[in-house]
């Protein structure tokens, strides 16, 4: 019996640790006690040296350190503000107009404020929410399919997970030991692709089922014309004008400008023309442009500012990815007191649960530190290399595995507990197999969005669900009975989402290039200049982390300190970077 | 029991205290943050010890609200079985959870993390970063963190063992109001369905007008 348990440690380990979370105490702490109670047997079997939570103290602090998931109560906040603010709502409002009068209009309006929202900030419950109570009621009004409906909002609303900034690369980032802003530029491609494909769906229902998505009638638009036009020649001149000025902005530049620079820069100039132009027009009551043209341009300002603070600061190399988080935090504060929006009580309420989220969320890391204390002690990771690489198919083989196993189990687990529990477990035999863990992070990101998604547990379903009529009501606009949206409706509608999703990790794992050819070139540098770079900083022990390398834009976004369980960030910053170079290696 | 449960209220107020006022350290580090940055770019200045006060203030905000979250319910759990189950037998979950997995924790990290702590202030040792601040403090939260949650802990198994005897309501409801999901989507009901129902109705009402017309 003992020789048995001995030789089984780690397979029994993990087993228990299911146990453990399926009994339904908080995850952070079954996590600990797991790692606790396999630790002592271990000491008391003589498998594991009796000091061997001695590094627990040392591995805390290191959390305590982490400049990376600095960036998770930050981001948090600035949902948290931004939800309030009423941008949102304006946008749905604006973009629900522009597009209404084509079938299928209000869904395609949803999917692109989802992505928009998501590009501002990485919060799943308020965009589900927004457009659950905005836009929901507007598509029932006017005959949309129930289910077309309300899948449509749920999956636009996860895709605060896959577009940048988003939490869940983040972690993912952390856990990979790999640079947060570039699993940001790599998500990037994929996230639009992922967006396409939703608006594909949507086309398809319209040809295939065009009463399932109808257009506005007229009646329906608030936004009017004087003389009763559509307003759409003026906006796209509007459109025309501010890519010209783009487009021209960007060809005076040097050759030399790196390729994000220049987007971000020629981005800003077109959308800062457009806007000019915008408020001459209100301005000087020229009315120039159509009403539409006008409130569009003004709707669109807030997010892409915001976008602007925080991407762009972080592609442009201003700001570590946790500064820009802080910037649009500030930004979202800011924004929410101009428009009056904000309260003490709500600042309060904000910081509360950002307070209370990063807790959690950070415990969980502490928990799974104190079970991976004991698990790598009885050889765990070997066992799940070997149990992982002996699969047939060489990589694809793990990759379908994986993929599979991170599907199911976004069933049960939502993504905080899926990347600090899973993926420090196959994250080593990933790049024991010369994967791309950049790559990687991404595929399990777009896998893990479908957490959301999952009847009947899935987050956003579960918000959709709780602003969604539950009771058959009377419209107010329309005075016409309107059925309630039924639970069923709900999970079946995101059937085809959850598939779409499939289809999506498919093509990452059959086209790398989505994600690679998002990393641009300025990761291409000479080798010999970083570890220069990196032997000055170890000799003349520089600032932390996030300033040791912000000065040389060129190289790669500062490792920060990964997997929580080093004490040294020096150290830590000094073996990402060489990991970096190995795999840029193993390109060529 | 009933000594134990104004035991249990007095917890319950003191990390109720500290979670009041330890949120502002959010917005301290929000704002910090960010003007590190902006400094950084405008002046091409920067200090060790401003990027140091962000973690310092991170780990306070984590690790000092560990008890204030547990008395939220804001520590999640994978209820999938446990969701099935009776009230009372969720209840006796928690219960084993508590004194099995919580507190065991608590002690050993406490027992492991308290001679560091010691070691760290007596040496008054600084960080490795010029200019960087001094550690003890950090290490300091470890400890205090810990027993904060440490008596939430108590404070909870208390009123759960009450539960048990009928002597208070039930304990696992969240406290502290509603959500922040519900906040918002009452908010939103209120000021901004509101707002654009009689904007659509006007509308309705003005084209009903423009085609009689």
């Amino acid at each position: 019996m003992m020789e048995f348990i001995s030789a089984n440690m780690a397979p029994i380990m993990f087993g228990s640790l299911i146990v453990f979370l399926l009994f339904g105490y908080s995850v952070a702490f079954s996590l600990a006690a797991c790692g606790l109670l396999f630790g002592f047997i271990g000491i008391e079997l003589g498998l594991l040296p009796s000091a061997l939570m001695q590094a627990l103290p040392l591995r805390m602090f290191g959390i305590m350190q982490n400049d990376t998931l600095l960036a998770v109560p930050f981001f948090t906040f600035m949902g948290l503000l931004l939800e309030r603010s009423g941008m949102a709502e304006d946008l749905l409002d604006t973009i629900g107009q522009l597009f209404g009068p084509i079938r299928g209009g209000l869904a395609f309006a949803v999917i692109l404020v989802g992505a928009m929202l998501a590009a501002t900030t990485g919060v799943v419950a308020a965009s589900v929410i927004s457009m659950g109570l905005i836009s929901l009621p507007i598509m029932l009004r006017y005959g949309y399919d129930r289910r077309v409906a309300s899948g449509v909002i749920a999956a636009s609303g996860t895709l605060a997970q896959i577009i940048p900034p988003s939490l869940v690369l983040i972690i993912m980032a952390d856990q990979l030991g790999q640079s947060v802003g570039d699993l940001y530029k790599g998500a990037f491609i994929p996230g639009f692709v992922l967006t396409g494909l939703y608006v594909l769906y949507i086309v398809g229902v319209t040809v295939l089922r065009p009463h399932w998505a109808p257009a506005l009638p007229k009646e329906a638009r608030t936004i009017r014309e004087p003389d009763g036009s559509s307003g759409l020649r003026s906006l796209g001149v509007v459109v025309a004008l501010s890519v010209a000025s783009a487009w021209v902005f960007a060809r005076t530049r040097p050759d030399t400008t790196p390729t994000d620079e220049l987007i971000v820069t020629s981005m800003c100039v077109g959308v800062g023309f457009a806007f000019l132009l915008a408020v001459i027009n209100r301005v000087t009551k020229l009315n120039l442009l159509s009403k539409m043209a006008e409130r569009v341009t003004f709707v669109l300002i807030p997010p892409l500012a915001l976008i602007f603070l925080v991407l762009g600061t972080i592609f442009l190399g201003v700001a570590t990815p946790t500064e820009g988080g802080a910037m649009g935090a500030t930004g979202a504060l800011v924004m929410a007191l101009a428009r009056g929006r904000l309260n003490l009580s709500l600042l309060r309420q904000a910081m509360d649960t950002t307070m209370k989220l990063s807790c959690f969320v950070l415990f969980i890391l502490v928990g799974s530190t104190v079970f991976s204390l004991s698990f790598q002690g009885v050889d765990g990771p070997k066992w799940v290399e070997h149990l992982l690489t002996s699969l047939p198919g060489g990589q694809l083989g793990f990759l379908i595995v994986v993929n599979i196993l991170v599907f199911v189990l976004a069933f049960f687990l939502d993504f905080f507990e899926l990347s600090f529990i899973i993926i420090p477990l196959i994250g080593p035999v990933a790049h024991t197999l010369g994967i791309d863990l950049v790559w990687f992070g991404v595929l399990l990101a777009v896998n893990m969005q479908t957490s959301f998604m999952h009847p009947p547990f899935g987050f956003a379903l579960f918000y959709l669900r709780s602003v969604a009529p539950v009771d058959d009501y009377t419209d107010k606009v329309t005075k016409a009975p309107v059925a309630k949206v039924t639970t069923g409706q709900i999970y079946r509608g995101a059937i085809p989402f959850v598939l779409i999703q499939i289809v999506m990790v498919g093509l990452v794992i059959a086209f790398p290039g989505l994600v690679s050819s998002g990393l641009g070139k300025e990761n291409k540098l000479n080798n010999d200049e970083i570890m220069q770079q990196l032997q000055q900083d170890r000799q003349d022990k520089p600032a932390p982390s996030m300033d040791g390398l912000m000065p040389q834009p060129a190289a790669p976004e500062p490792a920060s300190s990964p997997s929580s369980s080093k004490s040294s960030a020096d150290d830590e910053q000094m073996k990402a970077v060489e990991r970096a170079l190995q795999q840029e290696a193993g390109k060529k | 029991m009933q000594p134990l449960l104004s035991f249990s209220r007095l917890i319950d107020r003191l990390n109720e205290f500290v979670g009041k006022w330890l949120a502002w350290l959010v917005l301290a580090a929000v704002l910090i943050s960010a003007g590190n940055a902006i400094v950084r770019k405008a002046f091409n200045v920067s200090s060790n010890a401003y990027l140091e006060i962000q973690w310092y203030l991170f780990a306070a905000v984590f690790l000092l609200a560990a008890g204030y979250t547990l008395l939220r319910q804001e520590h999640v759990r994978i209820d999938v079985v446990s969701s099935r189950f009776s009230k009372r037998t969720q209840i006796w979950i928690d219960i084993v959870g508590i004194c099995a997995f919580l507190l065991p924790f608590v002690i050993v990290a406490t027992r492991l993390v308290w001679p560091v702590v010691i070691g760290k202030f007596n040496s008054g040792e600084v960080s490795g970063n010029a200019g960087g601040l001094v550690l003890w403090p950090a290490w300091a939260l470890l400890p205090i963190g810990l027993a904060l949650l440490g008596l939430q802990g108590v404070s909870e198994l208390i009123k759960r063992v009450a539960f048990l005897k009928g002597l208070v309501p039930d304990p696992m409801k969240k406290g502290g109001g509603k959500s922040a999901e519900e906040e918002l989507a009452e908010f939103l009901r209120q000021q901004e369905v509101a707002v654009r129902e009689k904007a659509a109705l006007e509308n309705t009402r003005k084209s009903a007008q423009g085609s009689t017309k």
